[in-house]
């Protein structure tokens, strides 16, 4: 066999043996966890310090404008900021630009009250404490107290409470969601009359604080496609309501521009993005520990480092083989 | 007449809607608030068109047994099922809103890993296609190479562990090259969606009707 040959026979090596690799490498390191550290970039610094500035009277928007095909990346950022955001008693409003993203909604929703989640949220839903909002207590210290007073005991493994249409409301998705930004900036209730349970929002006491987008603080877009835009489109311009974007790491590249000229407090590109804010938070002790995406980095440095790989033994491959100077190569591909 | 009417009313919706932006007068608001509350009817409309048209066109290949007719069914089935289960039938059969039923059973175990595979088949193929593909023919192909490894390394923790000079190098392509070159390309995009909504508005760019009244 000439050396060509060689060459020739690792450039037409049949896929499933590359295949078969990328599904090693990205079993392997869930299960071992070498636990590498990440470095923080500002982009990622901006929205969590933003974040970290708003107290009880402020609320954000987390936007779920994404499908379950890009969950993986989009939704550990959402559930990143949620946790922040119920740590600092902020509200939340959560709502969808693609109809899939409701179900996101509800899945992130579940995994940050799931008593299963390390440092879980308990959730009181609206119609549980009906009483105390017409007794006129909706003021969050005041709430808790005589939520607590009444014999109500925060489980073992719960670090706080949330109340249902106090500290968030999930409004859930609706067609033309650009038009749904453009009129939110004039009043939320006129285009989510009722939330996704059926609740008339009007009387919730988050929307009483929070009438329209000129009352939101931020609005974090989880985003795996170009619906992100539309926020800045319609709520930045308009009203000058900040933005933060949480993207695919393949989109990531295309809104730099938007960080530079300050459209946008910042910017969590990929997994990588979702792992910052984490670390973030176990830092600044909001959570106990990481969480899935920076479980999920060992396979990402693990499934970048075997691409580089096939890359380099492409190319030598290639060259050595002077393939180079021909036009095509010849066999199967 | 069916070319000048729908003309008329997109010259008049746009130049309107284009007017009223710069306008923060009182009836300048009213005529907006009035779009928002008819677009999103006139999307409903377009919504019932939509699942029309497709169903009369899977509904024609099965009729017709035509090639590969059985996934018509695929279509079929899930856009006509889970609406059923979500509205139709009673929560507590079906789901719906806040009741873990059969609507939610769905999306959660088929719908969800169904898009989440379908996604991930990305890195199988992406593997492929760079050891394949990814030639350093060229000068401009060999700095296209070195800039993605470079991005590549500096994206993961494994970058940070190689030398701190990797992430650096890697956000520094991120921060400045690659952002003036989509900048650049954001601009262009820019002035193009201007100069043909202009064309459209003014009646000059008229494929959009699609040969309708000719």
């Amino acid at each position: 066999m000439s050396a060509v040959n060689i060459w020739e026979k690792m450039l037409n090596v049949d896929r499933r043996w590359i295949f078969l690799g990328i599904g090693i490498v990205s079993i392997v390191p869930f299960l071992i966890g070498f636990g590498m550290p990440i470095s923080t970039t500002i982009e990622v610094e901006g929205i969590f310090n933003f974040v970290n500035e708003l107290g009880p009277d402020d609320a954000i928007f987390i936007g779920f404008d994404f499908a379950p095909g890009t969950q993986a990346e989009n939704m550990p950022m959402a559930v990143a900021v949620m946790r922040h955001a119920f740590h600092n008693h902020t509200s939340v409003f959560m709502t969808a630009y693609v109809p899939l993203g409701k179900g996101m909604a509800v899945s992130a929703l579940d995994y940050v009250t799931n008593p299963k989640t390390d440092g879980y949220y308990e959730r009181v839903l609206y119609e549980d404490w009906v009483d105390y909002r017409e007794a006129g207590i909706t003021n969050k210290e005041d709430l808790t107290t005589a939520w607590e007073s009444d014999g109500n005991v925060l489980p073992e493994g719960a670090v706080g409470w949330v109340f249902e249409g106090r500290d968030y409301v999930l409004l859930g998705y609706l067609p033309l969601f650009h038009l749904v930004i453009l009129g939110m900036t004039g009043s939320i209730e006129t285009q989510f009359p009722v939330d996704y349970h059926g609740n008339p929002i009007g009387d919730m006491p988050i929307l009483m604080e929070h009438k329209s987008l000129r009352d939101v603080d931020l609005a974090v877009t989880t985003s795996g496609s170009s619906a992100c835009v539309a926020w800045i489109t319609y709520g930045r311009e308009k009203i000058g309501l900040p933005i933060a974007f949480g993207v695919t790491g393949v989109m990531a590249t295309d809104y730099f521009p938007y960080i530079q000229s300050g459209q946008i407090v910042g910017q969590m590109g990929g997994l990588r993005g979702a792992a910052e804010y984490e670390v973030l938070l176990k830092e600044n002790g909001i959570t106990r520990t990481t969480d899935k995406a920076f479980t999920g980095m060992d396979v990402q440095s693990a499934a970048h480092i075997f691409i580089i790989l096939l890359i380099v033994m492409g190319n030598i491959a290639f060259f050595a083989g002077g393939f180079h100077k021909q036009t095509r190569l010849k066999g199967r591909r | 007449m069916k070319r000048t009417v729908p003309l008329m009313i997109v010259m008049v919706g746009g130049i309107l809607m284009m007017v009223q932006y710069f306008i923060p007068h009182q009836y300048s608001q009213v005529i907006f608030n009035n779009y928002l509350e008819w677009a999103p009817i006139v999307g409903a409309f377009a919504l019932i068109l939509g699942v029309g048209s497709l169903t009369r066109l899977h509904t024609h290949k099965i009729r017709r047994k035509a090639q590969n007719w059985q996934y018509s069914w695929a279509v079929l089935i899930p856009l006509f099922g889970m609406p059923l289960f979500a509205l139709i039938i009673p929560q507590s059969l079906g789901g719906g809103s806040d009741v873990h039923g059969v609507h939610d059973f769905l999306f959660m175990h088929i719908q969800v890993p169904i898009q989440s595979t379908m996604f991930s088949l990305l890195a199988f193929y992406i593997a492929s296609a760079a050891f394949r593909a990814f030639r350093a023919k060229s000068a401009l192909a060999t700095i296209l190479l070195l800039a993605a490894v470079i991005v590549m390394l500096g994206q993961v923790p494994i970058g940070d562990v190689l030398g701190k000079w990797l992430p650096n190098t890697g956000l520094w392509i991120l921060r400045y090259p690659n952002l003036a070159a989509k900048r650049a390309i954001m601009l262009g995009v820019g002035f193009g969606m201007l100069a043909t909504n202009l064309k459209i508005i003014f009646g000059v760019e008229r494929n959009w009707l699609g040969g309708a009244g000719k």
